[in-house]
């Protein structure tokens, strides 16, 4: 009996803690088998990776967790980096960068206000709000990539890929504050849960007293905010903003965050494992790449991890309805005292 | 349990991390062969590697035989009309008048055995020609040659130009993503002491400074000289309309202002009607010319088209269905679809753009550099226009 209770408890936290299971995993069969993995470099050059689409894993898990989705975020990483350099040479970086943070706060405000009062369903809102960003970022654009070439933005460039401490530039030491902080308010502050509560049970959140409304609202604006901070960091650091800049980032942090644990259905995730997945995910394409494997095999592995995650969270599910079918009576008392 | 298990977690990672902080850095380029030895068996690989050809039995590599002529540079040419053939000068030249910075000097110990690793843009049957014929040529040095693709993302693009620093290779081949992304790049590479050599898309002229050389076609100036077949076949005069490369890379300027401002003074009775950037699927494109040909009419008598495969596909059936086959299509080259467009006239004239061509001159330009030999700033390929008349000589296609 012991014995039974040991392997559920083991059982449980490898489910719990898969994502850093996997994490482990990786890194170790890439320290043995990659050429030129373990070195300070390397993992300095898998951190900066990292730094952009962790940022934005942030805001993504928040949405998730209040039971929404938001593709704009990818354009809206592009947007920010647009609005960030296209504005340098006029006001410099000192009043461009913040805008370009307001900006993506904006677009989350708009997107937050649409799905919550207007009561539109979030794909279709952001599918829009996707669509819209692209046209305006080419007609800002024309069509070109913007660049800064000046000696001022190269020494930013340089400044945020040096590392403050080993392996840790400017960059990545702000996505790995943000996730740290987003994951102590989420965890441990009433108001924190109450995102949790949004997404896991509406029902209970409007029992509770908890302004549904506000909470998706505020999720909304939080993932703008941080897919424009993920943007215009990288094109400073890229002295450049390409207008496909975030195209791959929505696939990648989606990925990502359900392989980290968040529910697509709400009410469950972690900041802190989207993180975690994020740096996953590109330890093993670096590390695929040094094996001298092509593109295509990456992708075919990261479908592999996505679909057998998503298969995996539907089966337990699956044993949860069956558990609950088999013991009907169990279903019965809980609807008595409700 | 749960703390603890949190505590494990965290100290497996902070040690491995830790103990990676202390690891040796990337490995040393591999120059086992170095020496005069190397050197002369390099330079005796030469006659091996002019008797190559690409998968449409052409010479592997043709450089430029005249090279091309650098008109003066105007003193602002973006204060120029965009009409103006001199307007284009940074971007048509650049790398001409560079100023080279920290450039490493040739170790003239022969190409041999050196590490080259190539990055490119992204997947496409192009690309995997390109790479075919880049291999060709570092097989016959037995170069120890990687290429890798970033699958058209930057960020992807810039994480492994640091993985190939960190692996120390003698050599860098890089077909920036962007013009405009290239300058950041290069210099980041020079920095690191790795030498660079870019190839195929033109970057910004920054970028020029920081690289050992740029090989590739001679966009502009193709499509300056397709532009003349085009506007003598049009009688040099009529509409006509554009359909431009995808915005911000170098071919969109090239295929587009390109003629444009070469017709200007060529053929000034041709009226720009319409320019338009579809992208690369057939039915985007197909769309786009009939919608140009309702509301043009008779008006329209040309077309220009940035790529000859959906691009030239969507031109040609939509002519097809309007009965408009008197309208004289260009095309950058030369793909399979492209090719056989030509062959039954639906398209009048494309450029030669070899593939296997513009990989295989990256490596050889990497070669004469290991080998010693002075280079110029700027390698083209050669110009050549295919019509009907010559189509057959380049099949089987490359991609």
């Amino acid at each position: 009996m012991r014995n039974k209770i040991n392997k559920k408890q083991i059982l449980s936290l490898g489910d719990r803690y898969r994502i850093y299971v996997l994490f482990v995993l990786v890194f170790v069969v890439m320290t043995l088998f990659a050429p030129h993995f373990f070195n300070a470099w390397n993992l300095t050059s898998i951190m900066k990776t990292v730094a952009m689409n962790g940022t934005v894993a942030i805001g993504f898990t928040i949405i998730l967790i209040v039971g929404q989705l938001d593709l704009s975020i990818g354009t809206i990483i592009t947007f920010a980096a647009v609005i960030g350099l296209g504005l340098k040479d006029a006001v410099g970086y000192g009043v461009s960068v913040p805008l370009a943070i307001i900006a993506g706060g904006l677009i989350g405000l708009i997107n937050g206000l649409l799905v919550a009062k207007v009561k539109i369903n979030s794909f279709i809102v952001t599918l829009g709000m996707l669509t819209a960003l692209q046209g305006a970022i080419y007609t800002i654009t024309g069509g070109n990539t913007i660049a800064v070439t000046d000696d001022q933005a190269f020494a930013i460039s340089d400044w945020l890929q040096h590392q403050i401490v080993p392996m840790l530039t400017p960059r990545v030491i702000i996505a790995i504050v943000l996730v740290v902080s987003f994951s102590i308010f989420l965890r441990r502050t009433r108001k924190g849960r109450n995102f949790f509560m949004v997404g896991g049970n509406s029902k209970t959140a409007w029992l509770a007293g908890v302004d549904s409304d506000k909470y998706t609202i505020v999720a909304f604006v939080i993932s703008g905010v941080m897919a424009a901070i993920g943007g215009i960091l990288f094109a400073m650091e890229s002295a450049a903003a390409t207008l496909n800049l975030g195209t791959n980032s929505l696939m990648y942090v989606l990925s990502a965050t359900i392989i980290g644990g968040t529910s697509m259905a709400g009410g469950k995730g972690g900041v802190f494992r989207s993180f975690i997945a994020v740096l996953t995910l590109t330890t093993l394409y670096n590390g695929i790449v040094l094996l001298g494997l092509g593109n295509e095999v990456q992708i075919f592995i990261s479908g592999i991890i996505l679909a057998s995650v998503i298969l995996y969270e539907a089966f337990v599910e699956y044993r949860h309805d069956k558990v609950v079918g088999q013991r009907p009576e169990l279903l019965k008392e809980l609807n008595t005292i409700q | 349990m749960k703390k603890s298990f949190s505590l494990l977690v965290v100290l497996v990672l902070a040690l491995t991390f830790a103990g990676a902080v202390f690891a040796n850095g990337g490995s040393e380029s591999s120059t086992d062969a170095a020496g005069s030895g190397n050197l002369e068996a390099s330079l005796a690989l030469a006659g091996q590697v002019d008797a190559l050809t690409a998968a449409d039995g052409q010479p592997l590599i043709k450089v430029s035989g005249t090279g091309r002529e650098v008109p003066a540079r105007p003193a602002d040419p973006e204060a120029l009309p965009e009409d103006n053939p001199l307007h284009w000068w940074d971007m048509e030249f650049a790398g001409w008048n560079s100023t080279k910075k920290n450039i490493p000097d040739s170790p003239k110990d022969g190409a041999i055995g050196k590490k080259v690793i190539m990055i490119v843009h992204g997947d496409h049957p192009w690309t995997t020609a390109c790479i075919n014929g880049a291999t060709k040529v570092a097989d016959v040095y037995n170069m120890d040659f990687k290429a890798l693709s970033p699958n058209w993302d930057l960020a992807v693009q810039n994480q492994m130009i640091d993985q190939a620093i960190n692996e120390r290779p003698d050599l860098l081949l890089l077909i920036p993503l962007d013009a405009k992304t290239a300058p950041q790049q290069a210099r980041k590479i020079n920095q690191a002491g790795v030498p660079l050599i870019m190839f195929n898309t033109l970057p910004e002229a920054e970028a020029m400074d920081y690289c050992i050389a740029w090989t590739g076609p001679d966009d502009f100036g193709q499509f300056r000289k397709l532009s003349h077949l085009w506007a003598d076949k049009l009688g040099k005069e009529g509409g006509v309309a554009y359909i431009q490369h995808a915005p911000g890379g170098s071919p969109y300027f090239a295929r587009y202002w390109g003629p444009r401002s070469e017709l200007a003074e060529y053929a000034p009775g041709i009226k720009v009607l319409d320019a338009q950037a579809p992208g690369f699927e057939a039915d985007k494109t197909q769309q786009l010319v009939s919608d140009w040909l309702t509301r043009f009419g008779d008006e329209i008598v040309g077309i220009c088209a940035a790529d000859d495969s959906a691009q030239g596909l969507g031109i040609s059936e939509a002519l097809k269905k309007a009965g408009r086959e008197d309208i004289v299509v260009i095309a950058a080259g030369n793909s399979k679809q492209g090719m056989d467009l030509v062959k039954s006239g639906d398209i009048y004239a494309i450029t030669y753009q070899t593939a296997e061509g513009d990989g295989a001159l990256a490596v050889k330009t990497a070669a004469d550099w290991f080998n010693g030999e002075e280079l110029p700033p700027v390698r083209y390929l050669p110009q050549h226009m295919i019509t009907i008349d010559d189509v057959e000589d380049f099949y089987p296609p490359q991609w």
